[in-house]
């Protein structure tokens, strides 16, 4: 019995990795060149979806993220490289549509702020610590 | 100095709350993202025109005009919503407007142009939304204002209403002068 729910709850868990695995990606789109179609994914997972805004085109089934996974592969099928495609896409839609918004002056603070406050935090509880021993 | 401390955290929560609650009662629309394109040049394009056999060249159509650009369809609701404010503009401004026609089935386009009344001096034909990507465009309708230097001053997302319409007009003015 115990082995049986085991098993339930382990291929609950295998489903689901699968499951994020899983793309909107349509046969027809796929390039024949594996390394190509590879970093067309890797490009499409980075790659807001304007409609849905919480979903990378590569899982979005938005009609506007199909033609922008298409627009990517004909890029990558001209030649052009992963940085000459993500600044043809920031140059017409913005920064906004980076999952992970690029390391800059404008965007230090996103990058910073957390780590800012984690060692505020650190600091704050390591003092009181400190005063609390020194009490006791 | 303990008490001071433990003020830290307690600030730094007070401030980020504070933001939280201003964008939450400012008037914003979270999905409305600003262009990118905004005070940069418009894309040149070339594609055909749904009324005639000629090609449309952006260049030649965007040339020394300041121009009203419409991304729409025939399959498009908010788009039949928001055309008689087009038509507004094209009657009471002396203003060229372009449409833009989004993945549309050209011959359904000219019927409803023809049943809805035609704002537009020329319309392009985006067959497969590659205009529109180069134009930054994520959701018909949309319109756009650009200047007699063929530089984008304006762009709206969704279709125009009261408000907009109001807005429009005196961006029109302005950007004229």
């Amino acid at each position: 019995m115990i082995k049986n729910k085991f098993f339930i709850i382990f291929s609950f868990f295998l489903f689901q990795t699968f499951l994020t695995n899983i793309g909107a990606v349509e046969p027809d789109e796929v390039l024949k060149n594996n390394a190509q179609e590879l970093r067309a994914r890797n490009i499409s997972k980075n790659i807001r979806c304007m409609v849905c805004q919480n979903q990378s085109i590569d899982e979005s089934e938005a009609p506007l993220a199909k033609d922008l996974r298409i627009l990517i592969r004909n890029k990558i099928k001209s030649g052009k490289d992963d940085k000459e495609i993500y600044n043809f896409l920031t140059s017409r839609y913005g920064d906004f549509i980076l999952l992970q918004p690029a390391f800059k002056l404008n965007t230090f603070a996103l990058w910073l702020l957390p780590v800012f406050f984690l060692l505020i935090g650190v600091y704050v509880i390591f003092r009181q610590n400190k005063l609390f021993k020194r009490k006791s | 100095m303990k008490n001071h401390l433990l003020k830290i955290p307690f600030i730094f929560f007070s401030i980020i709350l504070l933001i939280f609650f201003y964008l939450l009662i400012i008037e914003r629309n979270p999905t409305d993202i600003p262009s990118a394109l905004l005070n940069k040049k418009v894309q040149q394009f070339e594609t055909s025109s749904l009324f005639n056999s000629q090609k449309f060249n952006s260049s030649q159509e965007f040339d020394n005009n300041v121009v009203l650009v419409n991304f729409f369809a025939s399959w498009c609701k908010p788009c039949r919503d928001e055309h008689k404010f087009i038509k507004k503009i094209s009657e009471k401004k002396n203003l060229k407007i372009i449409g833009i026609n989004y993945k549309d089935n050209p011959k359904k386009a000219i019927e409803w142009l023809e049943k809805l009344g035609n704002p537009y001096s020329n319309v392009a034909i985006d067959r497969n939304g590659e205009i529109a990507i180069d134009w930054g465009v994520y959701g018909i309708p949309e319109t756009f204002i650009v200047d007699a230097k063929g530089i984008i001053k304006f762009r709206h997302v969704g279709p125009i209403t009261k408000k907009i319409y109001k807005k429009i007009n005196l961006l029109i003015d302005e950007v004229k002068q």
